[in-house]
C-alpha cells in the first residue's frame, strides 16, 4: 500500500494546482467585462427616484455592499477569505437572495440528474461496443451506423428532439421543470412521482448521446483485444467465450476508464445545455439567467462549482484506476 | 501519397460523409449566388397566427384580384370550400347542439354536409340557452354560426373600392366561385419553403446563411485548434525535457477545466459588443486544442525512438528537417483526421455558445446556434412551430455526422483491423 | 508396439478470407505420432505448420474451416465432435497447445492462479481454490518452476519465465499429447535451454505421452526429435526418423533445408552452404503438379501432373517422382561438384 501512497499524492498536488489556476480564472475573467452591474441594478432599485443625489446615495451604498469600489486584487483576497466560509456573495441578479442560497438547489438537480445518467450512459454504451465486436454481423452492421449519428448529434439536439417527439407530439412526459409547477417540494408520493417523470427526458438525452460515443470506442478497442493472442490462448485451454468476452471487457475497459476522465468535461458541458433546453432547475438554467442578468458573482460561482465537480470526477476516476489496473498495482508493489 | 488518396476514396464511409459535407458546403456557397434575399431581411409583420409563418406558397391577394381569371369547372371544387370552413370537430359540435336541442340522434348526419346545413339553418337560435351550456359555449356558436354565414351560397363576391372622390363604395368587379389565376401571372407570388421565424424573416436563406457562418467559425476555430495542438504536442513530444513537462502542464490544465467553463467565462467577459464570429472563432479554438495537443504528442513520443529518426540524428539533419521529413508525413493522417473532430467540435461549441446567449452578436450575423436559442427563447418547440428549429437540428446533425462518418472512414484506412 | 497416440488421416483445413476465397493452407496431411515419441515439423514461415497445429486441436474458429479428414486421438475420430464436447473433453485434457510467441498468451489483467481456476472451471472440473493451488503448485515444483509465481500478474515475470508458465498451464490437466509451437523461438539462449530441458524432462517422466514440436530451427530438431515431418506449401514432402531427414534428405527442399544448417559436427564441415532461391507459391491457387517445381533443380516434364506422396517402408515418405537412387545420385554428383570448386 505504500508504493500508492506516492502514485495518489502526486494527483493530488496536480489536482490542487489545477484548482487554483481555475479559481483565479473563474475569479478574474468575469470581472473583465466592461460595464458596471452595480448600476444595473440601482436603475432597478432606484425606479421612481429623481431626486439625483438620493440615487447616488443607494448607487454608494450598493458599492459598498458589492466590493466593487475596491481595486481588483483587494476585491480577490475578500472574495477567497468568504469562499472559505462559503459565501459568495449576493447575486446581482436576484438580489437580495445570496449567490450560495440560488446554487445550494441547483447544484442537487444537477448532480442527481447528470452523474447517474454519464455512469449509466457509459456502462451501456460500453457493453454494447464490446457486444458489437464480439457478435459482428447483422448486429455490429445496425449498431456502427446508429451510434455514428448519435455521436455525432449535440447534446441539446437529442434534447430538442425528445421534447418534440415524447413531450410535445405524443404528450407522455412534461417538457420543462424538475416537478410540476403546481407543487411544493414535499416527501409525498405525488411529489416523487413528479420529480420521476420530469427526470425521465434530460435523464435519456444525456444517456443517449452517450451511449452513442462509447459504443464506438468500445468496439475499437474491442476489436483490438479480440484479436490479442490471449485470447486465442485461452479459446484453446477451452474457456467458455463468455468468460473470455469478459476478459476482453475488462481490459478494453481500463483505456476507456482514462477516456472518460478526459471526457468529462465535455459531457458536462452537453448535459448543462440539455437542462436548458427542458429548464431542469440545475446549474444549466442557473446559468443561463446569470449570464441574462450579467450577474457576475453567480456566474464566477456556477462555473467555479462546475470546475470543482469535474476535477473531483477525475481525480475519483484516477483513483480508481489505479486500483483496478493490475500493471500499476504490480509496479507499485516493489 | 496517391496511393493514400486512392484507399481513402475507397472507404465506404468516407466517400457519403464527405459526400454530405460536400453537398452542405456547396448549398451554401452556391444559394446566395441564385437568392438574393438578404439573410436577416424581415418580411413578415405579426399575423393573426403570430410571428411565425408556417412553410408554403404565398400569393399576394391583392394582385390575384387583379389578374384576368380563368373559368374552371372542377367537381369537388364546392365540397373542398365547405370542408375548409367546418372542418370535423366544429361538425361534431354542431351535432352536439342539435342533440342539445332536442333534435333526436337518427336525424343528423355529419358527414352529409347539406342536411346537417338544413338543419342548422332552421334550428340555430343564437340566443336560445340550452342546458348545461357555459356562456363562453354560447359565444363558441354565435362565432361558428357567423363562420358559416353564407358557405352555401353560390353567389359571386363583389369587390368595392371607396370612390376618391364621392367617398362612398363602388362596386368595381366581381369574384365568382369558379375564377381561378395561373399563379406564375400573379406578380407577388413568395415561396417560404421553410416559413419564417419569430421575427418574421425567411428561415431559408436564413438557414443557408447561418450554416455558412457557422461552417466558418467552425473551420477558422478547427484549424487555430489543430494547429496549437499540432505545435504544442510536437514540441513536448520530440524535444521532450522541460520544454515537454511546460506542454503536459498546460495540456492537462486545459483538459480537465471544462472547455466549455472556459468558453463561457471568455465570452462572457469580452462583451456583446466585440463578439463577432470570426472572435468565437479564435476563442473557441484556444480552449479547445488540449485534445490534438495530447494525441500529437503521444504519437511523436512513439515516433522518436524509430530507426529512421535515429538515423537522421546521427546524419546530422536539423532539428526542423527531421520534424518536416521524418515525422510529420507518418502524423498527418493523424492530424487530419484530429482536424476534422476540432471543426465538427467547434460548431457545436458555437452552437452550446449561441443557445446561453454568448454567441456572435444578434444583430448582424445569424449562425446555427443562434437560430436555436431565437427558436427556444420564442417557445417555438412547445408552439409546435417546427420550421423555426427543426431544420437546424438536421443540418447541426448531418454536419456532425458527415465529418464524423469521414473520420471514421479514414479511421478505417489506416487501422486495417478495424475493416469488417 | 507402443500405443498411437495421434493418428490424423487426409486433413485438410481451410482459411476463408474477406473475400470468400479458400486458402487450403492444410492439404490431405497424414501422420502418426506413438506413445513416447516427439515428432517434429520443419518447414519455413507460412508452410502450414502453425495452422497444423490448430487444426489438430479439433476446434475451429473463422476464418479456419474444416474440409475433410480423420483426426484420431486414443482411437477417438475427434473431426466431427460437437465443438462443446471438445472443449471440455478433448482441449488440454488429451491434446494441449502451447502457442507461439508464449509470453503474450497469458491475460495481462489476470493473476496466474485466477487464469489456472478458470482452465479448471472451464472442464467442469469445480475443484476448491486450495484444491487448485495444491495443483499447481505440485506441477510448478514438478516442472522447476518456483512457486511465487502462481501469485504474479504476467507483466512481472521476465520473458523465459512466461513461457515456462504458459508451458505450465498447458500441462496442468496432464494431456497425453503437447503440441508445442515454435515454444523457444522468442527467447535468448538460456532460456531456450531450459524451456526444451522442460519440454523433454515432461517427456522422459511421462507427464505427457508425446509431443508434436513444430520448429523452424533446424539443429533444434534433431536434438528433440524422434521423427521429422518437412512441410511445405501446406503438403508433407518428407517423412522419416530424425536421422533419416537430416542426413539423408530425399525430397529436394529438405534436403537444400538441412543444406542451410551449421552444424559443428563430423562430416557435415565440409558442405557448402546453399540457400533455396524463390519463395513458396500462393496457396490462392496452387498449381496441379508439384509445389516446389518452380524452385527445384530436378525437374522434368512430369513433376507438372499431380505428385503423390510416396510411402516407403516404416514410415519413410517423400514426395517427388524421382526413384531414391535417381535422387542420391544426384545430390552426389552435386556434392562432388561443390567439393572440387
Amino acid at each position: 500500500m505504500k508504493g500508492y501512497t506516492r502514485y495518489f499524492g502526486t494527483k493530488l498536488a496536480w489536482f490542487a494546482v489545477t484548482f487554483v489556476v481555475a479559481f483565479l480564472l473563474n475569479f478574474f475573467l468575469p470581472r473583465m467585462m466592461p460595464g458596471d452591474p452595480v448600476a444595473a441594478i440601482v436603475a432597478r432599485m432606484a425606479q421612481g427616484q429623481s431626486n439625483a443625489s438620493g440615487v447616488q446615495a443607494i448607487y454608494k451604498q450598493y458599492t459598498e455592499l458589492f466590493g466593487t469600489n475596491k481595486p481588483m486584487i483587494e476585491q480577490f483576497f475578500i472574495y477567497v477569505k468568504n469562499v472559505f466560509h462559503g459565501d459568495f456573495g449576493f447575486s446581482f441578479s436576484q438580489y437580495p437572495r445570496t449567490v450560495s442560497d440560488v446554487l445550494k438547489n441547483s447544484i442537487w438537480w444537477t448532480v442527481c440528474l447528470q452523474l447517474p445518467a454519464i455512469i449509466v450512459g457509459f456502462l451501456i454504451g460500453n457493453i454494447l461496443g464490446v457486444l458489437a465486436a464480439y457478435l459482428k454481423g447483422g448486429y455490429d452492421k445496425a449498431l456502427m451506423p446508429i451510434s455514428i449519428f448519435v455521436s455525432g448529434l449535440p447534446a441539446f439536439g437529442m434534447a430538442i428532439i425528445l421534447l418534440v417527439i415524447f413531450g410535445v407530439t405524443f404528450r407522455l412526459f412534461p417538457t420543462s421543470g424538475g416537478y410540476g409547477f403546481d407543487l411544493i417540494p414535499n416527501l409525498s408520493w405525488g411529489f416523487v412521482w413528479s420529480v420521476i417523470i420530469h427526470y425521465q427526458l434530460p435523464f435519456w438525452s444525456i444517456v443517449l448521446i452517450a451511449i452513442g460515443g462509447w459504443a464506438i470506442g468500445m468496439r475499437s478497442m474491442s476489436i483490438y483485444e479480440l484479436n490479442a493472442d490471449y485470447v486465442k490462448y485461452s479459446r484453446f485451454m477451452g474457456i467458455k467465450d463468455w468468460k473470455i468476452i469478459l476478459y476482453v471487457f475488462r481490459n478494453a475497459m481500463l483505456p476507456q476508464i482514462t477516456g472518460l476522465a478526459l471526457a468529462i468535461g465535455t459531457m458536462v458541458g452537453g448535459a448543462l445545455v440539455a437542462e436548458i433546453i427542458f429548464s431542469y432547475p440545475g446549474l444549466g438554467t442557473t446559468l443561463l439567467s446569470a449570464i441574462k442578468g450579467q450577474d457576475y458573482p453567480m456566474i464566477s460561482a456556477a462555473t467555479l462549482i462546475i470546475t470543482i465537480m469535474v476535477l473531483i470526477a477525475n481525480f475519483a476516476l484516477e483513483i480508481l484506476y489505479g486500483f483496478i489496473d493490475p500493471r500499476i498495482k504490480a509496479a507499485q508493489a516493489d | 501519397m496517391k496511393n493514400t488518396l486512392q484507399q481513402v476514396f475507397h472507404s465506404g464511409k468516407f466517400v457519403i460523409g464527405f459526400s454530405i459535407f460536400m453537398f452542405i458546403v456547396l448549398t451554401v456557397i452556391i444559394f446566395p449566388l441564385f437568392v438574393k434575399t438578404p439573410p436577416l431581411g424581415i418580411i413578415s409583420q405579426g399575423s393573426i397566427q403570430g410571428s411565425f409563418l408556417p412553410p408554403g406558397i404565398y400569393v399576394n391577394v391583392y394582385d390575384s384580384i387583379g389578374v384576368a381569371p380563368y373559368t374552371l369547372l372542377l367537381d369537388d371544387a364546392t365540397a373542398k370550400r365547405i370542408a375548409s370552413k367546418l372542418s370535423p370537430d366544429d361538425r361534431t359540435a354542431i351535432k352536439e347542439w342539435l342533440l342539445a336541442d332536442g333534435i333526436p340522434e337518427d336525424q343528423i348526419d355529419t358527414t352529409d354536409t347539406k342536411s346537417l346545413m338544413n338543419l342548422w339553418t332552421s334550428n340555430y337560435d343564437p340566443n336560445k340557452e340550452l342546458t348545461g351550456m357555459t356562456f363562453a359555449k354560447m359565444r363558441f356558436y354565435q362565432r361558428l354560426n357567423t363562420s358559416l354565414q353564407g358557405i352555401l351560397s353560390t353567389q359571386d363576391l363583389t369587390i368595392a373600392e371607396t370612390g376618391t372622390v364621392t367617398g362612398t363604395l363602388q362596386a368595381k368587379g366581381s369574384v365568382s366561385q369558379t375564377d381561378y389565376v395561373n399563379v406564375s401571372e400573379v406578380p407577388n407570388v413568395r415561396l417560404l419553403a421553410l416559413g419564417t421565424d419569430s421575427f418574421g424573416r425567411d428561415v431559408t436563406p436564413e438557414l443557408v446563411s447561418a450554416t455558412g457562418t457557422s461552417l466558418l467559425i467552425g473551420l477558422v476555430a478547427g484549424l487555430i485548434a489543430t494547429s496549437i495542438g499540432l505545435v504544442l504536442g510536437l514540441a513536448g513530444g520530440y524535444i521532450g525535457g522541460i520544454v515537454d513537462d511546460v506542454v503536459m502542464f498546460f495540456t492537462n490544465i486545459f483538459t480537465v477545466i471544462p472547455s466549455f467553463v472556459l468558453l463561457i467565462l471568455i465570452s462572457f467577459s469580452i462583451g456583446q459588443e466585440k463578439r463577432g464570429p470570426v472572435v468565437i472563432a479564435i476563442v473557441i479554438g484556444f480552449t479547445s486544442w488540449y485534445w490534438t495537443a495530447r494525441a500529437v504528442r503521444a504519437q511523436v513520443i512513439s515516433l522518436r525512438n524509430r530507426d529512421h529518426v535515429n538515423l537522421s540524428k546521427l546524419s546530422g539533419h536539423p532539428i526542423a528537417l527531421i520534424i518536416f521529413a521524418d515525422i510529420l508525413p507518418y502524423i498527418a493522417s493523424y492530424v487530419f483526421m484530429a482536424l476534422i473532430l476540432q471543426i465538427s467540435t467547434a460548431i457545436l461549441a458555437e452552437a452550446s455558445l449561441s443557445i446561453l446567449g454568448l454567441g456572435p452578436k444578434t444583430t448582424t450575423t445569424a449562425t446555427l446556434g443562434q437560430m436555436m436559442n431565437w427558436g427556444l427563447i420564442y417557445m417555438a418547440p412547445t408552439m409546435g412551430k417546427w420550421w423555426a428549429y427543426l431544420p437546424v437540428i438536421v443540418i447541426i446533425a448531418l454536419i456532425s455526422f458527415s465529418l464524423n462518418l469521414m473520420n471514421t472512414g479514414l479511421d478505417q484506412v489506416y487501422n486495417p483491423a478495424l475493416r469488417e | 508396439m507402443s500405443e498411437v497416440m495421434l493418428e490424423v488421416k487426409d486433413l485438410t483445413t481451410k482459411y476463408i478470407t474477406r473475400y470468400n476465397e479458400d486458402i487450403y493452407a492444410v492439404d490431405h496431411v497424414s501422420l502418426k505420432v506413438e506413445e513416447g515419441k516427439t515428432l517434429g515439423i520443419a518447414g519455413e514461415s507460412g508452410c502450414g505448420k502453425s495452422t497444423l497445429a490448430l487444426s489438430l486441436m479439433g476446434y475451429y474458429f473463422a476464418p479456419l474451416h474444416y474440409t475433410s479428414g480423420e483426426i484420431i486421438i486414443n482411437g477417438r475420430d475427434i473431426s466431427g465432435m460437437d465443438p462443446d464436447v471438445v472443449r471440455k473433453s478433448i482441449l488440454g485434457t488429451e491434446i494441449s497447445y502451447i502457442p507461439q510467441a508464449a509470453m503474450n498468451a497469458l491475460n495481462p489483467t489476470r493473476k496466474i492462479i485466477d487464469f489456472i481456476e478458470d482452465v479448471y472451471h472451464a472442464h467442469d472440473e469445480y475443484k476448491s481454490k486450495a484444491e487448485i493451488y495444491d495443483l499447481a503448485c505440485e506441477c510448478c515444483s514438478i516442472l522447476g518452476l518456483p512457486k511465487e509465481v502462481l501469485q504474479k500478474y504476467p507483466v512481472e515475470l521476465s520473458g523465459g519465465m512466461k513461457q515456462r508458465t504458459v508451458i505450465a498451464v498447458s500441462v496442468i490437466l496432464f494431456p497425453k499429447i503437447l503440441i508445442a509451437d515454435e515454444p523457444s523461438s522468442a527467447l535468448d539462449v538460456t532460456s531456450q535451454k531450459m524451456v526444451i530441458k522442460m519440454l523433454k524432462d515432461l517427456m522422459k517422466d511421462g507427464f505427457i505421452k508425446s509431443m508434436i514440436f513444430i520448429t523452424h530451427e533446424l539443429p533444434l530438431l534433431y536434438n528433440v526429435t524422434d521423427d521429422i515431418m518437412v512441410m511445405y506449401a501446406g503438403q508433407i514432402v518428407e517423412k522419416g526418423t530424425a536421422k533419416e531427414a537430416v542426413f539423408d534428405p530425399l525430397h529436394p527442399y529438405s534436403k537444400g533445408l538441412m543444406g542451410s544448417i551449421i552444424v559443428p559436427e563430423h562430416g557435415l564441415r565440409d558442405i557448402k552452404l546453399t540457400a533455396i532461391p524463390g519463395v513458396p507459391p500462393n496457396l490462392k491457387n496452387p498449381p496441379p503438379g508439384c509445389r516446389f517445381l518452380p524452385r527445384c533443380k530436378y525437374t522434368r516434364a512430369e513433376c507438372e501432373a499431380n505428385v503423390n506422396l510416396r510411402n516407403l517402408e516404416d514410415g519413410r515418405a517423400y514426395r517427388c517422382i524421382l526413384s531414391e537412387r535417381e535422387l542420391r545420385d544426384a545430390y552426389r554428383m552435386e556434392a562432388e561438384q561443390n567439393a572440387r570448386k
